[in-house]
């Protein structure tokens, strides 16, 4: 597998970042294999006008070009916010096959996933990388529709497009210019390709466990019989309620089926509604479940993205071939809390896999991955997930 | 250097390696801002967290004290509730046992240990059943075989049956024993002892077959055992029912008091039961009525001899509080099968036949005879006749005139009643009178014919009086003053003109009602004549007793005159005495001439019979009387 890595800045415009694109001089020229996957990540603005997309496809005119809005971009060490990063796949032996539907409101998106689903299914279809609306998905019911038809043995990973701390629209693009009710996945076939997948949050749980005693869908009402807005504007104190929803992502609620308190997943804020005194999250919010907030520790944080990247390196091979890529999907919520300081658990990410994997990536709305700990694919909220992409030598 | 200061300076760096120093210091300050904030985020977190725990916990505690205090109040309610099951357990009548699933022994009262007399030391929790069986045995309570007594007491309770027994002890103690499998395998097990209750029960099951008094058999046992024998009668035998009645009882009982006719009923008792074998029953079936069964009759003659036996037995003297009574007996006797097959027709046919007895008087006893039975058939239908007689005017007057033997004139009529029968014609008096007095129809009929004998008489000559004879009933009956007064008002004849005629036997009874009932008749002017003087017993002392009008001389003395001398000076001194007392005296029955001589001679004052007249009805009667004219020619 080889890789181009590009990036695009309002000050520079396009520029290429390594030693492939140097040896090669062009993307285009020399190369016997032509590009077969594009995947780019910015911010919202720089792609609304679609220039950028349209560039891309002149530059590969053959690849499925497929990116998405975000909370921030990752290239390798860096985050940024307002250049578009990407990365140009050229698979020796694995075959690269898109799906697209559009995602017009959340109570359709088991039926989007499973139309996705259909669309990809195969005996070899190795994983599905996924990029959805962020704001109009539920994201839970879109994964368990590609799982119902692929099974659960094929990892599916991904995220949800973001929109930085505004939360107003996301984009997904997929050989098309970027919009919004869209939702991307590409399927990877074929035995050289292996993917690895890790995901972990780092985050500590704090305070008493709470009981979700009032819900719908993904709209979360009440906590132990009290507004589930009223308990987080406590917490947030004045200074940050103003910063809702986006505000929010501070304190995510570990939620829980009591029965399975292992199986514990995180969840965080969408939007909120405050006169109904709800809140809207990114994942189902079962009544009955248990829900406990979640602070941040910058440190344990960082340790929680190595994590990921050690669970993910485990199923890459060990000798691959040329370039291997790590897709990192963080949340956005992590970006916020860390501030300055989120580059340490991309940097972490980067010590585990050393210098041949390219890291790329974007702070999401929710991430999918398999869970630690069940193996099946799940909407994430507040986590690092890492999706390694390699493919085998011979 | 610090991690995040390196970064700053890095991204800070131009690539000519200066460092941008207005860039880096808005890092730096983002940096502590941001750290500001996380810190105040932090701390405003963790002191919410600290109140919300604090809270929680808070609640925690109060939740452990509430369930505490109710776990307390719980524990207590048990210990009450235990006390209470204990003092409940230890103080029920009955004994009760409680077995676990391994047969052995939970719970047990004292009231058990008691009961059977049995060792604690023995019979404790955890003791088996067996055990317990068998230290039972040993203390002589238990009087099964255990083995087989566990055996099937297994098979009980895997059945999931309740089931009980009565176990009848050595010292004559009954306990039932009830036991009741449970859920757990083992089984609830009640002891009553019954003794008392079934001791009362068999009293109850006596008192209700026998009599109170004597402990004879009562009537409902004598009808059980007559049908009994009844059924069981054997081809070509025979059995006797025997009804006894005490002769004058009531009169013991009167003067004596209810307590020693008590006394008397018991020793007759007693004499009864030694008089007939064991296999008779003798029984009381009402006041004085005794009844008896013979049964096994071998010879016709032993019925006789049993009733004649009895009369003997009854007859003895009996020494009541000092006073010697002597009682008799009259018997009927009917025989099954002849006199009849069924218990009804047997007593009825007895108790005809007791009648009979009575009736020919004294200490007498008699068989039942189908005529009995006709008789009262007759009788029957006599009484129903009777009522149907007063209220269709069956009933007539006659009258027999009484004449003055000095000059031949009627001072008098004597109403006598006739019953003209619509089928049997004429019935006289002495066929339906007791019978009427009996059924208490006498009242009415006697108001009757004061009524018509007043009503009749007012057509009479002034100086003639009507006669109306009145039974014992009717002058006993407190009504009679004001039944003549009414009579006398409705017919408009004068209280002189009326003649009240009495037996003896109205004296004998109830004297001073009856002679206060005389009086106020006599002061109304009514006169008072005592009929057929010498026939009863004590004719001389009624005399004494009240002031009569006249004495009416029986007709049984007459009819001897002239030639019997006992009649002759029977009637001399009757007439004598009548005479010196100012009474009139009436010969009755004078039927010659020769004898209404001799009584004129004898001195007595007036005469009736058929020399004179036959009692005729009231229109011929008028025919006897001189006309208006003929008196007025007599006055003159």
């Amino acid at each position: 597998m080889r890789i181009d890595e590009l990036s695009w800045s309002e000050t520079k415009g396009w520029s290429r970042h390594n030693a492939s694109v140097v040896r090669n001089g062009h993307a285009h020229n020399g190369d016997a294999r032509k590009t077969d996957l594009v995947l780019y990540f910015g911010a919202r603005e720089p792609l609304a006008n679609g220039m950028r997309y349209q560039e891309l496809r002149a530059m590969f005119p053959d690849a499925h070009v497929v990116g998405c809005s975000t909370g921030g971009q990752i290239h390798n060490d860096d985050i940024s916010d307002n250049e578009i990063s990407v990365a140009a796949l050229s698979f020796e032996a694995t075959e690269i096959r898109l799906s697209r539907e559009p995602a017009h409101a959340p109570e359709q998106s088991r039926k989007c996933g499973e139309a996705i689903g259909k669309t990809l299914a195969a005996s070899d279809l190795a994983g599905i990388f996924v990029l959805s609306d962020g704001l109009n998905v539920n994201g839970s019911e879109l994964v368990a529709g590609i799982m119902s038809v692929v099974g659960q043995s094929v990892p599916v990973t991904g995220g949800l497009a973001g929109d930085g701390a505004q939360f107003k629209e996301t984009l997904v693009g997929a050989d098309c210019v970027p919009r919004n009710h869209l939702v991307a996945a590409v399927g990877f076939y074929g035995p050289a390709i292996r993917i690895g997948h890790g995901s972990a949050g780092g985050w500590d749980e704090f305070g008493p466990r709470r009981s979700i005693t009032r819900s719908s869908g993904h709209v979360l009402h009440e906590l132990d019989g009290s507004p589930a807005l009223d308990l987080y504007e406590r917490y947030l104190g004045e200074e940050e309620v103003k910063g809702l929803p986006g505000s929010a992502l501070l304190f995510p609620l570990r939620i829980y089926d009591p029965q399975r308190p292992k199986h514990d997943l995180v969840r965080t804020v969408l939007a909120v509604d405050r006169d109904a005194r709800s809140m809207t999250f990114a994942g189902d919010m079962p009544a009955g479940w248990v829900a406990q907030l979640m602070r941040g520790n910058f440190d344990r944080l960082a340790a929680g993205a190595a994590d990921a990247a050690r669970q993910a390196s485990r199923t890459i091979a060990k000798n691959f071939e040329g370039d291997g890529l790590a897709v990192l999907v963080s949340c956005i919520g992590r970006r916020l809390l860390m501030g300055q300081h989120t580059t340490g658990e991309v940097e972490a990410v980067g010590a585990e896999f050393g210098p041949r994997m390219t890291r790329l990536g974007f702070y999401s709305y929710g991430e999918i991955s398999p869970h630690a700990v069940s193996g099946v694919c799940e909407l994430h909220n507040q986590t690092m997930t890492v999706t390694a992409i390699t493919e085998a030598i011979g | 250097m610090h991690k995040l200061f390196a970064r700053q300076i890095a991204k800070t760096t131009k690539p000519t390696g200066e460092v941008d120093i207005a860039a880096l210091g808005e890092l730096v300050i983002e940096a502590y801002t941001q750290a500001d904030r996380d810190r105040r985020r932090t701390d405003r977190s963790i002191g919410l967290m600290i109140e919300e725990l604090d809270q929680l916990n808070r609640g925690l505690e109060q939740l452990v004290e509430e369930r505490t205090t109710a776990l307390r109040e719980r524990e207590n309610e048990l210990q009450e509730q235990n006390l209470r099951f204990n003092a409940a357990l230890q103080n029920m009548s009955q004994a009760l046992l409680l077995f676990d699933g391994a047969h052995k022994l939970s719970i047990c009262n004292q009231r058990y240990i008691e009961m059977y007399g049995l060792s604690t030391e023995v019979v404790k929790p955890g003791c088996t059943f067996r055990t317990l069986l068998e230290h039972r045995k040993e203390r002589g309570n238990f009087p099964d075989d255990v083995e087989q007594y566990l055996t099937n007491h297994r098979a009980a309770m895997a059945r999931g049956q309740i089931y009980s027994r009565i176990v009848e002890l050595s010292d004559g103690r009954t306990i039932v024993v009830v036991n009741h499998p449970m859920a757990t395998g083992g089984w609830v097990s009640t002891h009553e002892d019954i003794t008392e209750r079934r001791r009362a029960e068999k009293q109850i099951a006596h008192m209700a077959r026998h009599d109170a008094l004597t402990n004879l058999a009562n009537r409902v046992q004598f009808q059980e055992r007559l049908a009994q024998a009844l059924a069981e009668i054997p081809r070509g035998e025979r059995l006797a029912v025997l009804y006894l009645g005490l002769d004058q009882f009531k009169s013991v009982n009167d003067t004596l008091g209810h307590n020693m006719g008590d006394e008397l009923l018991k020793i007759v008792a007693g004499r009864l039961r030694n008089t007939v074998r064991d296999i008779d029953t003798v029984a009381r079936l009402a006041g004085d009525e005794f009844a008896i069964i013979q049964v096994n009759l071998e010879r016709p003659t032993d019925t006789a001899n049993l009733a004649r036996r009895i009369g003997e037995a009854i007859r003895a003297p009996v020494d009541l509080a000092g006073q010697t009574i002597v009682t008799d007996a009259s018997i009927g006797i009917a025989i099954a099968p002849a006199d009849g097959t069924a218990t009804s027709d047997i007593m009825k046919n007895a108790d005809m036949a007791l009648h009979g007895a009575k009736a020919e008087g004294r200490g007498s006893y008699r068989f039942f005879e189908p005529e009995m039975d006709a008789r009262m058939k007759r009788r029957r239908e006599l009484e129903q006749a009777l009522r149907r007689a007063l209220a269709v005017g069956e009933f007539e007057l006659h009258f027999q005139p009484i004449v003055n033997v000095a000059d031949n004139h009627i001072t008098s009529c004597e109403a006598l009643i006739r019953w003209n029968h619509p089928e049997r014609g004429m019935i006289p008096p002495a066929e339906f009178i007791p019978i009427a007095e009996e059924i208490g129809l006498i009242v009415q009929l006697g108001e009757w014919v004061l009524r018509t004998a007043c009503a009749d008489a007012v057509h009479w000559p002034d100086d003639t009086k009507v006669a109306v004879n009145l039974s014992p009933i009717q002058v006993m009956n407190k009504s009679l003053v004001p039944m003549v007064v009414s009579a006398l008002a409705a017919t408009g004849l004068p209280a002189t003109r009326l003649d009240i005629e009495i037996t003896e036997s109205v004296l004998m009874q109830n004297t001073d009602t009856t002679i206060n009932a005389l009086h106020q008749l006599r002061e109304l002017g009514v006169s008072i004549s005592m009929d057929d003087f010498g026939t009863g017993y004590s004719s001389l002392s009624c005399l004494h007793k009240f002031p009569f009008d006249k004495i009416k001389i029986d007709r049984s003395f007459i009819s001897g005159l002239p030639e019997s001398a006992d009649s002759i000076a029977i009637v001399r001194a009757v007439a004598g005495l009548a005479k010196n007392l100012n009474m009139i005296t009436t010969a009755e029955g004078v039927e010659t001439q020769q004898q209404l001589d001799q009584i004129r001679m004898l001195g007595c004052t007036e005469m009736q019979g058929y020399l004179f007249s036959r009692p005729c009805r009231a229109e011929d009667l008028l025919k006897l009387f001189p006309s208006r004219y003929e008196m007025r020619a007599l006055s003159a």
